[in-house]
């Protein structure tokens, strides 16, 4: 599609776009009706919607890797639904960002649900990464797999599945996320500025103090790559 | 020779619901508080986590949280004049075992009974005469009223934090709640729960034949919430793992989430587990309990003495340890004299399976123990049974818990029972199919009791509880009669084959029903039809009190837990201002 | 034939975590679908036999979904009989034993692996001297599973019916659990009827009415990859 037929498309629904919350609810609730368009959402991954959608590629990468900071979370094969659903939620207010939110304001839904389904489509290798002290790592895993007694807190695999793998279509992966990212939302959570998923993710995030938060995000960021080394034939 | 500990206060027998809850509250008082239980610690992290916690086959198929047929069964027959056999592996009801009980691993239906229900004997004889009861039937009033239960209702439902919709506050009908329901003094804790798709299909069905649909109470909650005893609850994520399984993220209401957690850090309580109780202990004058006499799990023999001995073991149980006790007169049922397994009652329960077009994904694995849309139209006495010829009656919802595949693959009628067409068939229907419940009054009998067996025993040589009963002929009609209210309703759901149900005779050990075992240890005002007083203590050994339902005359329409709640705190309320003060009969007569 | 040593055990089938079956054995029981041979260690290999082919009839494959051979269903069934299920875990075994009535349950002094030992004993011996039941045809092989169905037979000490119900109960669930026990391998029964599995959080998606769940359903075996490990050993008892 050319840079000019979307900014056309653009400039037809411009007057919609600042009804905010009503319009991305009524675009979620029709959007089984208009089946997403990868090719196009590839398109709008490369080039951004002009004004005031850059690139997604500038800061996630086209393949959804992100760069290995951290600053921008790995958005590859993540869910669409979940993808589209923190799009709405950014447009809307219910999720702040400086970054995103104008970003977010300024797609239509249905290039949000284009876009997200690029990404929930796109494969993109878990870089190598330093690893992390190997008994934080281990102290992330338990609390990932088992969870803490003394803390009432359950198991993250509960919730987002076997290593972290996530549980579609509304829950992410963790499993090879940044550390960096990971250990930063929950800390939003926990200090109350991240206010989607109020009623599990900010409860469970208020219990965990930084050690926890730390342990967990460095056990997700090289899972991954621990489990793919395991199942390795050993000769 | 059984070793003799140090003298307690108080001994509770279990420590399920009824028994931690006793426990907390009188170890707040400063009594010394020893709970026996016989099976194993479990706590929330690490034993109820998911994935392991998500096993079918495990805890549902095996029933893996359950009492162990190994050690102690039950013995069983329809009739006096069979011979019972052992239920060599649970069916119909599964009673629980292990800290929490079956309180660990219920649905979480939070229900109240009704005010009728207490005075169901007074209430039936006015509004319909004696005549519309069958001559075997042997219901009674309970000796309180919902009045004076209506403060401990409300306590034990802040306690859960149940999540619900009021119908009636104070006399006034609420939009959006139970409009049959009786009066509460304020709104649930918590809000109801999300909506499934069955239940709005259900509640859409129901309103157009001009029912009133309302959402069923739940203590799996609808958002987080802290208890007044300061323990936190997180919200249900609606897994489809609900009964026979332990909930993994504190969202269910259970020993575990809402009581222990406080009890266990009381320096006046002491835990045991692994204890089996063989009985209860007393002096000569066969009136004074000294204590209980229990094996560990070596099964060495210990006599734990107390003053006051509390028997919370699950309706079943707590007959069986009367009647291994001595405490009491048991009931025969050829004189109709003597009280101890007397009135045993059950749940009358079934219901329709509603076939719906294949557009309709119903999702049923998305689903929790108690998200259910609901009428109360036809449960209790909220219709005019005199044209009717039988007393009683059942609400009627879908309240799927779960898609469970090896428990739940419906196909509809004229399908094969195995082979090609069934496993198509299964394909085709599993997402697109929505099973009503209809689910009711158990009313007493004198055919039905509960005695100890002659011939079969437990693991530790004891005789094991005999269960005598048949679903009575007045419950067969009212099923029968709900079974068509309930088939026009999946039709009105859009149901494109509706497969109906209602209770048949004989009962069977086989097929699951409930676990709603109740009676046999009745309260009541008359020693001569009772076993335990209004406050639940024994009339014949007054440091002795059987809390449970096994205290219930009958039992009523709904799920009884939160009944049994409130009946656990009106017993603490007399224990704690009167009996402690002046130990002896609470009732004299 | 080749007879499998019953002491070719799985030691580490006890173990929780990597545990998976070896596929490699010599030894293995002749399969009659063409799927990968199973260890077995409890069914000889004429029992093996009835019951590949009595599973196949009762869960057949199409071609849209695979029944329950390829399922996996034989060698679950193998597995509990092997193990604390089929030695009596959670059954009341002490007598006397007296014939119930339909209400009372099964009331026979079998556990799961004598009542199946003892059933397949007396079918492999009565059809020895006919067509063994792997080698009748299909509608031979239904019209035969529907006599032991219908009851009126017995099986050295064991009514037809009670067997059969003990096979439909197995194959069911060697079809349907979780792919941790042996069965329901790739979870294609899963994913045949749309169940997601183990890992089951919805609260975000509950009141979604109608939305269509197509992902991948997730075992309690199984690692980040994907891979299952398979503990047939996990005890029928509360956590």
């Amino acid at each position: 599609m050319s840079v000019d037929s979307i900014a056309l498309n653009f400039k037809a629904l411009g007057p919609i776009v600042g009804m905010g919350i009503m319009w991305y609810a009524l675009a979620a609730a029709q959007a089984d009706d208009r089946p997403p368009d990868t090719a196009r959402g590839a398109a709008i991954a490369a080039q951004g919607v002009a004004p005031g959608a850059p690139a997604c590629a500038q800061c996630h990468a086209y393949n959804g890797a992100s760069d290995g900071s951290g600053a921008f979370p790995r958005i590859a094969g993540q869910p669409d639904y979940y993808l589209a659903k923190q799009l709405q939620d950014y447009a809307s207010g219910v999720r702040t960002n400086a970054v995103m939110t104008p970003i977010a304001k300024a797609l239509s839904s249905e290039d949000a649900a284009d876009v997200a389904a690029y990404y929930a489509n796109v494969n993109a290798p878990f870089l190598p990464l330093k690893d992390a002290k190997p008994m934080l790592v281990k102290r992330g895993e338990q609390l990932a797999k088992v969870g803490d007694a003394a803390k009432d807190l359950q198991s993250c695999n509960n919730c987002h599945g076997p290593g972290g793998a996530g549980e579609p279509p509304a829950i992410p992966y963790l499993g090879g996320q940044y550390a960096r990212y990971t250990a930063f939302q929950l800390t939003m959570w926990k200090r109350g500025f991240r206010k989607n998923s109020p009623d599990s993710m900010a409860d469970i995030a208020k219990r965990l103090d930084d050690q926890e938060i730390a342990a967990v995000a460095a056990y997700f960021q090289q899972v991954n790559a621990s489990a793919l080394a395991a199942t390795r034939p050993k000769e | 020779m059984a070793e003799r500990l140090k003298p307690v206060d108080v001994v509770t027998i279990g420590v399920g619901l009824t028994g931690s809850l006793m426990a907390l509250e009188l170890a707040k008082t400063g009594l010394k508080v020893v709970g026996i239980e016989r099976g194993a610690p479990r706590f929330t992290v690490p034993d109820f986590q998911s994935p392991a916690i998500h096993d079918e086959l495990r805890f549902s198929v095996r029933k893996g949280m359950m009492q162990d047929n190994v050690k102690e069964a039950v013995t069983f027959r329809n009739a006096s004049d069979e011979t019972a056999l052992p239920i060599r592996r649970w069916g119909s009801f599964l009673p629980g075992t292990g800290l929490g009980g079956s309180f660990v691993h219920w649905n979480g239906q939070s229900f109240r009974f009704q005010a009728a229900d207490f005075i169901y004997k007074t209430h039936i004889e006015q509004r319909y005469g004696k005549k519309i009861l069958d001559p075997e039937l042997t219901i009674q009033d309970w000796g309180v009223t919902y009045d004076e239960l209506e403060p401990h209702f409300d306590r034990f439902e802040y306690l859960c934090g149940v999540s619900g919709k009021a119908g009636n506050i104070k006399g006034a009908i609420q939009p959006g709640g139970n409009p049959f329901e009786a009066p509460r003094a304020r709104e649930y804790p918590t809000p109801p729960m999300k909506e499934p798709y069955f239940g709005a299909l259900f509640r859409k069905g129901a309103a157009n034949l001009g029912y009133h649909p309302y959402p069923q109470p739940s203590a799996n909650l609808s958002q987080p919430y802290v208890n007044p005893e300061g323990l936190a609850l997180q919200s249900c994520v609606f897994c489809g793992f609900c009964e026979r399984y332990a909930c993994e993220h504190f969202a269910k209401a259970s020993p575990q989430t809402v009581i222990l957690p406080a009890l266990l850090k009381n320096p006046n309580y002491e835990l045991r587990t692994n204890c089996q109780v063989l009985r209860i202990n007393l002096d000569n004058t066969r009136k004074k309990a000294t204590g209980v006499t229990y094996a560990d799990a070596t099964g060495r023999e210990f006599e734990q003495p107390a003053d006051l001995v509390l028997i919370t073991a699950f309706p079943l149980n707590n007959v069986r340890l009367l009647l291994l006790s001595g405490i009491g007169k048991p009931y025969d049922p050829k004189t109709g004299e003597g009280v101890v397994g007397r009135n045993y009652c059950y749940q009358t329960t079934g219901g329709a399976t509603v076939f719906m077009d294949e557009s309709i994904n119903v999702n049923p694995f998305m689903a929790s123990g108690a998200n259910g849309t609901m009428i109360d139209d036809f449960g209790g006495d909220n219709f005019d049974h005199g044209p009717l010829g039988f007393i009683g009656g059942q609400y009627v919802g879908a309240i799927m818990t779960g898609g469970r595949p090896i428990e739940f693959h419906p196909t509809p009628p004229g399908t094969p029972n195995w082979g090609l067409k069934w496993k198509q068939a299964v394909a085709r229907h599993y997402n697109h199919t929505v099973l009503l419940q209809q689910h009711g009054t158990s009313t007493a009998s004198r055919l039905n009791y509960l005695d100890l067996d002659p011939t079969y025993k437990d693991a530790w040589g004891l005789p094991l509880l005999r269960m005598t009963f048949d679903f009575p002929e007045n419950d067969i009609r009212m099923s029968q009669y709900i079974a068509d209210k309930v088939v026009e309703i999946g039709r009105a759901m859009g149901g494109k084959a509706v497969i109906r149900g209602g209770t048949k005779r004989p009962y069977t050990t086989t097929v699951y029903q409930s676990t709603h075992n109740a009676g046999g240890a009745a309260m009541g005002d008359d020693p001569r039809t009772s076993v335990v007083n209004r406050y639940l203590q024994c009339w014949d050994v007054p440091n002795v009190f059987s809390v449970g339902a096994s205290a219930f005359p009958q039992n009523g329409a709904y799920n009884y837990s939160v009944t049994i709640g409130a009946l656990t705190y009106w017993a603490l309320d007399a224990i704690k201002n009167r009996y402690l003060k002046a130990p002896g009969p609470l009732v004299r007569i | 034939m080749v007879e499998i040593s019953r002491r070719t055990v799985l030691k580490a089938a006890s173990l929780v975590g990597v545990a998976v079956l070896p596929q490699s054995r010599a030894a293995a029981a002749p399969t009659s679908a063409g799927t990968q041979p199973i260890l077995y260690l409890f069914l000889n290999s004429e029992e093996a036999a009835f019951v590949e082919a009595a599973v196949s009839r009762l869960i057949p494959d199409d071609d849209q979904w695979p029944g329950a051979l390829k399922a996996g269903v034989p060698g679950y069934i193998d597995k509990q009989l092997a193990g604390a299920w089929g030695a009596g875990e959670r059954l009341y075994r002490s007598g006397p034993w007296r014939p119930g009535t339909p209400s009372q349950g099964y009331q026979l002094p079998f556990t799961p692996a004598e009542l199946f030992r003892t059933s397949l004993a007396a079918i492999n011996k009565e059809l020895a001297h006919a067509t063994p039941f792997a080698r009748m045809s299909s509608e031979q092989q239904d019209a035969y599973l529907t006599h032991l169905e219908k009851g009126g037979k017995d099986l050295g000490g064991v009514p037809s019916d009670v067997f059969f119900t003990h096979l439909w109960e197995s194959t069911l669930e060697g079809f349907f659990s979780d792919p941790v026990y042996g069965g329901n391998r790739d979870m294609a029964a899963w994913r045949m009827i749309g169940f997601p599995g183990a890992y089951a959080s919805y609260y975000d998606v509950v009141d979604r009415h109608g939305i269509k769940i197509d992902r991948a359903p997730t075992s309690i075996g199984e690692d980040p990859h994907g891979g299952i490990h398979i503990n047939p050993g996990i005890p029928a008892r509360e956590p």
